[in-house]
């Protein structure tokens, strides 16, 4: 029996995707069907099926993945999540617009901190828990992974940092981000092996900073340009209006367009540094997607939305799966006889917390 | 039969050869029920057997399975275990039927169960939401007789019925609203801009029906059942069909409520051309893109309102002025310091 599996073993990559779109094209209209005439209650189930597909189509070192969990449980967790946030909700739906009515402004806006605080904290606890419910629900050989942290610490410490990076406008984030990634890896595993990660902001400042930097430049190129328009429209006597145009081409280019795309070129550098500082026993990870193709990936996304008026959006999901797994490697080889099943709490049904929110494991 | 299986305690693989013995499988060395196995997923090429009692343990076979085996084995699950039993077809129409119900009920109920509420319930809400509205609210002896002298004429036969209160809001927005238990509210902003109390009787009477046709009740019903219930599972299906559902309520509750209004100002003898005249100057302010965006707003466009209200005007009546210029001059004057302020702000940019 051949217990050492290489990843590096062949040409081969891997990690392959083997799915078609032609494949998955029944899936995807008929959760789309049935999504629709349940009023949106079978998305979970739709998600389900969508990952049972997506993970039987991925390979890792010859062996296919599997998506163990239920749409069922999804929805028992959803229900329950409902049961608690539900109340509080409603609560503060009443309780500031009563304090406001009254007068109580600094009560109000008390009260709206604490709420923006404890969703922020969710927020990061739903993270968390998206990612251990994911690797607890995915089994390759028969092994699932998990985490026997229950992810209640790491909402705090994602509220702390969250909470560092708004009171500096963001500027600390490359800081704050890796050591998020950090928090939320290393406390993961598959079988018996921990994630082990040591992501520094090392080498993704100078990103950041063109976030801030090539928005400004660009302002400043706009504004000299309209100056200089506006002079010549001075100096010919007419109107100076292109000025102002000019002015409001510069402005709406840089909050529309040059920002995001200076954030998506941060966040490509962000997850290629990411992955290379991630590992699992001997096995190293890597991933090689650029801003192009990230900008590719999503310009992709909305157009197939657009020229199939809508449906394309439940192929989404696909999409970007395939992207992940086409842009990911695996170096290193795992020794299969000592990748013992995970020991970590198999997680209960009210796990699909924030797959209940959509909100990304990653 | 050629087979891979795991056992789930290592990722050792293990290639071996499975049997079929009566009620039993075979597996390498062990022996499993039939009874104990589920089939997680199948496709062209294999077949992945589990065990749910064991987790991790798989049993892979390469396709084609021989079909008497195959027979003895469940099916995977495919939509949902109960989708799969009645077929995707008839569950779709029978999930698109009570679908369709869920939405007729949640559609018509606020409207049904409304005035089946208590007026008592809605004001013991109402005063627990918005209070006496604290230092906002302009209190003013003078406006505040001025005020129910309007909501007399409008409203004459209000001694039976549940009592209306009347607040003005020291904030400077164009707006009036009708809030839970009774309580009416009237912007600094709009008395400012409305400079005929007619004006200002038309707005009023339009709230007021409101209050009485119960709508607010129905606001809140529909906030807190069909909307909330929709809004929690939809994502972007539903909440556009929840987007529909509930501002074309609100528009049929905003038509009734100005025909309303039109009736009790012909009933009062006051004259509707000065509320007519509000909407046209709104209608100015709206732009002419907003006509064509009438489906898709709350309110009906202002265009048409001020049709609606200059059309009940009827050339033989002698209409009275709601309340006196000085009254009404009593109601403008209630919030008077940021009135004031923003008024000489007004004035000096005017000066420049």
């Amino acid at each position: 029996m051949d217990a050492m599996t290489s990843a590096a073993a062949g040409a081969d990559r891997a990690v392959r995707f083997t799915g078609s779109w032609r494949e998955y094209l029944p899936i995807a209209a008929t959760n789309v069907l049935l999504t629709i005439v349940t009023l949106g209650v079978y998305r979970f189930w739709a998600t389900a099926r969508q990952r049972r597909y997506l993970w039987s189509r991925t390979e890792v070192i010859g062996d296919r993945l599997e998506w163990s969990g239920t749409g069922k449980e999804m929805f028992i967790g959803f229900l329950m999540v409902m049961a608690v946030l539900i109340p509080f909700f409603l609560f503060i739906q009443f309780l500031f617009p009563a304090l406001v009515a009254r007068g109580k402004m600094a009560a109000a806006s008390g009260i709206m901190m604490l709420f923006y605080i404890g969703l922020i904290y969710l927020g990061g606890f739903a993270r968390f828990r998206a990612l251990r419910y994911r690797l607890s629900r995915t089994y390759w050989r028969g092994i699932r992974g998990g985490s026997d942290e229950p992810g209640w610490n790491y909402g705090g410490e994602y509220l702390g940092r969250v909470a560092l990076s708004l009171m500096t406008f963001w500027i600390v984030w490359p800081w704050a981000a890796t050591r998020l990634w950090n928090g939320r890896w290393s406390h993961m595993s598959f079988g018996p092996l921990k994630f082990r990660t040591e992501l520094d902001a090392e080498g993704l400042k100078g990103r950041w900073a063109a976030v801030y930097l090539v928005p400004m430049a660009a302002f400043a190129v706009a504004g000299v340009i309209a100056a200089l328009i506006g002079l010549g429209s001075a100096m010919s006597g007419s109107e100076p209006n292109p000025t102002f145009f000019a002015i409001i081409l510069g402005l709406f280019l840089g909050v529309y367009l040059i920002i995001p795309l200076m954030t998506l070129n941060w966040y490509a550098a962000f997850y290629r540094k990411a992955a290379d500082a991630l590992s699992l026993g001997d096995l190293e990870f890597g991933f090689d997607a650029g801003t192009w193709d990230w900008l590719k990936l999503f310009l992709g996304n909305i157009g197939l939305a657009i020229i199939t008026l809508g449906f394309g959006i439940s192929f989404w999901g696909y999409r970007n799966w395939a992207f992940m797994i086409r842009h990911f490697h695996l170096y290193g080889e795992v020794d299969a006889s000592r990748l013992t099943q995970s020991t970590t709490h198999a997680p209960g049904e009210a796990e699909g917390f924030a797959d209940a929110f959509d909100i990304g494991a990653l | 039969m050629r087979a891979v299986y795991y056992d789930g305690v290592t990722a050792d693989r293990h290639d071996i050869d499975v049997e079929l013995d009566g009620d039993w499988l075979i597996v390498g060395p062990d022996r499993v029920p039939l009874s104990e196995l589920a089939v997680a997923d199948e496709d062209k090429s294999r077949l992945l057997l589990s065990r749910p009692g064991s987790a991790g343990w798989r049993l892979i076979l390469e396709q084609p399975i021989e079909p008497g085996f195959r027979a003895r084995l469940p099916h995977p699950t495919r939509y949902g275990s109960w989708i799969d039993r009645i077929g995707l077809a008839k569950a779709s129409l029978v999930l698109a039927g009570v679908a369709a119900g869920v939405l007729v009920i949640g559609y018509t109920a606020p409207a049904f169960i409304a005035p089946l509420v208590p007026e008592s319930w809605e004001r013991n809400l109402g005063t627990a939401m918005v209070g006496d509205f604290g230092d906002n609210a302009c209190r003013n002896s003078a406006a505040s007789r001025a005020l129910a002298a309007m909501s007399r004429r409008i409203d004459p036969a209000a001694s039976g019925r549940a009592p209306i209160t009347l607040t003005l809001i020291d904030v400077g927005i164009f707006n009036a609203a009708a809030l839970p238990g009774g309580q009416i509210v009237i912007f600094d902003g709009a008395l400012r801009d409305t400079k005929n109390p007619d004006a200002m009787a038309g707005i009023l009477a339009h709230e007021m029906a409101h209050v009485r046709r119960r709508h607010v009740t129905q606001a809140l019903i529909r906030e807190l059942g069909i909307g909330a219930l929709i809004r929690l599972f939809a994502g972007d299906v539903g909440a556009n069909a929840q987007q529909l559902v509930s501002l074309s309520y609100t528009r049929a509750n905003e038509y009734e409520a100005d025909g309303d209004a039109i009736g009790a100002l012909a009933r009062a003898k006051i004259d509707p051309r000065p509320t007519a005249e509000l909407f046209r100057e709104l209608d100015k302010d709206d732009g002419p893109d907003f006509a064509a965006a009438e489906f898709l707003n709350s309110h009906p466009a202002s265009g048409d309102r001020a049709k609606r209200f200059a059309a009940a005007y009827r050339p033989g009546v002698t209409y009275t002025p709601v309340i006196s210029a000085g009254d009404y001059k009593a109601m403008r004057d209630a919030c008077p310091l940021k009135h004031d302020a923003e008024h000489e702000k007004e004035e000096a940019g005017k000066g420049k």
